[in-house]
């Protein structure tokens, strides 16, 4: 071997093995870059793909199944080495000395004309610095990698998956602590705007343990024995007691909501100062009243007395009973769907996607039989769906201070519900007055519990729905 | 090392005459320094031109001019209907020896000679042709059951006109292809034309010098196949004449007009007069091995005559040289 044939060959293979290092971070980059993409387009379906795996684990999971493709199909082929000859024959305008000069290298003879090519390629090769006449050449691939590698990041504290798969299908134990928290927090939010001790008690109590289960992370099974214990918790919680249960079984919730907007009508009406002008008097006065609060006058009928021959006294400690009752008995169902609510989200939890969230809306406590009235319970329960219809069906909500909105306009999306068809009379109303000043009466009496009303303007608001019922009453 | 040095010397010498060449030639010769080059090249090759152009060109003076200087004899036919064999190869007469015996001597034609010119190819009869490409092919003639070597180097520069067509034989197919090169001269620009006038008109005609003798062919010739071609080189030209075939399957890089107007691509005698003549270059430009702009310069003069066209190329007007252009386009040097 002549010293030129060995510099010759010195220099190709310092070429070619630059050319190999620089496939080789091409390969790198590139599966860095098709790894990256695979990981933000599966981004969304994190927690559907990988309900066991940590999201983190999904680009080098990408990786790892690209790399032996990739790497199979970018490998090193002897026509790779020709091609890097013939650049170098054009870089260096050797006229394919080099690429001659590399095939003649590989025989073991050579006439004198090849060794005149291996000598003249030799004179214009021996100076070649490869790393320097060939330098790396940036591709699309290389500028996206961190770009793509940033939003990922970025994509991945701001937890897009987790805040997307609440809409679809299983959701991990995340999302379903989310929701659990904002439940808590409607159910607080009720129970004291309705002062059910027991429930906002329970409301609390699920506001802890979703934030555990949030700040914690908690696998999806510790999560879902969690909820289960507490579902147990309310189930025994919402079993009726004795005296809940004459009410429990005859009152439909509206029923009690009413109830107790109209205990607390006739408890003011108690406390009037003209109530003290006499029994005789008060009697009267209670009579007329009564024939405006129906649900209250059911209940005295109930008791078979109609409140005559009670003394103010008497009244007033039957009236508290009954407010008590009401109470509790609407806290217990409070407590039931927010049992209903547990049992769902474990249901979701599990990839119950044939039970849909909508479906849940109409779940609330069954109206008790012999009801005239078919309502829903109010959909706060879980998987409430925009456009669903809610709550009160037949009465817009009063809201002081703000426009009257009819709710619950029916949207796509599956839903169940009652539907009653019937030819109403001619000229008549489907609701009562009584029940329309009866459910505006309840609402201002709400209202008027709230810093939105002046001090000053409360009496004269009692007043004017006082005066509303009594009228009526004469009428 | 002696040899390489041998080698390197004989190239040096080779790419000195042909310089030497084309300066002598330039001093008769207007223009036309590339297809001086070709015809060069085919003489080193061993093969035969096919000159086409329309008369007054100086495909005569290039032929004649060309024997000048190299030292070889020269001859010209004008071929014409009526022109038999005999008349180019030669015949037997009947003539009185020395002892007053009557034998029957053979007359030589004008093929005996180191460069014919064969005039308007095309307007003698397809037996004369024949008689006239055996010739070619075989570089000796048979007259009266004897075989008569012709000379060497033997080259023949046949010319024919493009547009006067009536009363000609065109050549077949498988004649055509019997030609190392067609070459085509191109009218003179403006600049060439004044030259023209200068040179031919004014002064007494120059003196051509004697630059290269015909041994000095023959050994450039045996110079020529020496010359190294990589396997990287020669794929590429397989691969350009192969995808001048448009039914061939591995000619996947074959040229969207290839496939729509040819009807046959290349013959193998196509590849070999590419590559011979490619490195005929390669030798004349005193370097020692092939290059891709050898194949590249060489493959319109070897394949141009070699595609046999559709009906279709004939109708639209698409030729051979527009073809085999964008198929230099559509193959790339390296897979």
């Amino acid at each position: 071997m002549t010293q030129e044939t060995e510099i010759l060959q010195q220099k190709f293979a310092q070429l070619l093995g630059w050319e190999k290092t620089k496939r080789r971070e091409r390969i790198f980059t590139a599966l860095c870059c098709y790894s990256l993409i695979g990981a933000l387009v599966v981004l969304p379906f994190h927690a559907q793909l990988l309900a066991a795996v940590g999201r983190v684990w999904v680009l080098p999971a990408i990786f790892l199944v690209l790399a032996p493709w990739l790497i199979f199909e970018k490998r090193w082929r002897a026509q790779d080495s020709a091609r890097a000859l013939a650049e170098l024959d054009k870089a260096l305008g050797l006229d394919e000395r080099a690429i001659t000069a590399w095939e003649i290298l590989g025989r073991r003879q050579a006439s004198a004309a090849e060794t005149l090519v291996i000598r003249q390629a030799t004179e214009r090769i021996s100076a070649l610095e490869p790393r320097t006449l060939f330098q790396r050449q940036w591709s699309w691939r290389d500028y996206l990698v961190l770009p793509l590698f940033a939003l990922w990041l970025v994509l991945l504290w701001l937890e897009v998956g987790v805040s997307v798969d609440r809409h679809i299908g299983n959701p991990t134990a995340q999302a379903l602590a989310r929701q659990l928290r904002e439940y808590s927090r409607e159910l607080q939010e009720k129970a004291q705007r309705e002062k059910l001790s027991d429930s906002l008690q329970a409301g609390r109590e699920l506001e802890k343990a979703a934030q555990r289960g949030i700040n914690e992370k908690t696998s999806d099974e510790k999560f879902k024995n969690d909820l289960a214990g507490l579902a147990k918790k309310l189930e025994v919680l919402g079993k009726p007691s004795a005296e809940q249960l004459s009410l429990s079984l005859t009152e439909s919730q509206q029923n009690l909501k009413d109830l107790r907007a109209e205990l607390e009508a006739a408890r003011d009406l108690l406390s009037f100062p003209d109530a003290a002008k006499g029994a005789r008097d008060l009697e009267q006065q209670w009579l007329d009243h009564l024939a405006m609060l129906p649900q209250l006058k059911r209940q005295l009928d109930q008791e078979n007395q109609l409140g005559q021959g009670f003394r103010q006294n008497e009244l007033r400690s039957f009236l508290d009973k009954l407010d008590k009752q009401a109470t509790s008995e609407l806290d217990r169902r409070t407590l039931l769907e927010a049992q209903q609510f547990l049992d769902q989200l474990m249901k979701q939890g599990q990839g119950d996607k044939g039970e849909s969230n909508a479906r849940v809306v109409g779940q609330g406590e069954q109206d008790a039989p012999g009801d005239t009235e078919k309502e829903k319970s109010r959909g706060d329960l879980p998987g409430k769906e925009s456009g669903k219809k809610e709550g009160y069906g037949s009465m817009p909500e009063f809201q002081g201070g703000a426009e009257t909105h009819v709710k619950g306009m029916l949207d796509e999306g599956q839903s169940s519900g009652l539907v009653f068809k019937g030819k109403p009379l001619a000229g008549k109303s489907e609701v009562s007055q009584d029940e329309v000043i009866a459910s505006y009466r309840r609402q201002a009496e709400a209202e008027l519990n709230t810093e939105r009303v002046p001090e000053a303007l409360k009496e004269t608001i009692k007043n004017y729905f006082m005066s509303l019922g009594m009228g009526e009453g004469k009428r | 090392m002696e040899a390489v040095t041998e080698v390197e010397e004989r190239m040096q010498s080779a790419r000195r005459a042909f310089d030497a060449l084309k300066a002598e030639m330039a001093r008769v010769i207007v223009g036309h320094e590339e297809l001086i080059e070709q015809v060069f090249i085919a003489l080193v090759c061993g093969g035969h031109c096919l000159l086409e152009g329309v008369p007054g060109l100086g495909k005569t003076l290039i032929v004649r001019s060309l024997g000048e200087i190299l030292s070889l004899t020269f001859s010209r036919v004008q071929f014409t209907p009526d022109l038999m064999p005999a008349d180019i190869t030669g015949t037997n007469v009947l003539t009185d020896d020395p002892s007053g015996k009557r034998v029957f001597d053979f007359q030589r034609g004008p093929l005996f000679a180191h460069i014919v010119l064969a005039d308007e190819i095309n307007r003698a009869t397809p037996k004369t042709q024949s008689a006239l490409l055996e010739a070619m092919q075989e570089q000796s003639v048979t007259v009266g059951g004897r075989l008569h070597r012709l000379e060497n180097p033997f080259m023949v520069l046949a010319t024919q006109n493009p547009i006067e067509m009536e009363g000609t034989y065109p050549l077949p197919e498988a004649q055509i292809d019997r030609f190392f090169f067609k070459l085509l001269l191109q009218y003179p620009s403006r600049e060439e034309l004044a030259r023209i006038a200068d040179l031919t008109t004014a002064g007494q005609p120059a003196t051509l010098r004697e630059v290269l003798d015909a041994s000095g062919i023959l050994r450039m010739r045996q110079c020529v196949r020496e010359v190294p071609l990589a396997e990287l080189v020669k794929d590429y030209a397989v691969r350009l004449v192969l995808s001048t075939h448009p039914q061939s399957e591995s000619a996947n890089g074959a040229a969207s007009l290839a496939k729509k107007f040819v009807l046959y691509g290349s013959s193998p005698r196509g590849l070999q007069s590419m590559i011979l003549a490619a490195k005929a270059r390669a030798l004349l430009s005193g370097r020692p091995n092939v290059s891709f702009a050898d194949l590249r310069a060489m493959l319109l003069p070897s394949l141009r005559h070699r595609l046999i066209l559709n009906l279709e190329a004939d109708a639209e007007g698409v030729g051979s040289e527009k073809i085999l252009t964008e198929l230099l386009e559509a193959v790339p040097e390296v897979p």
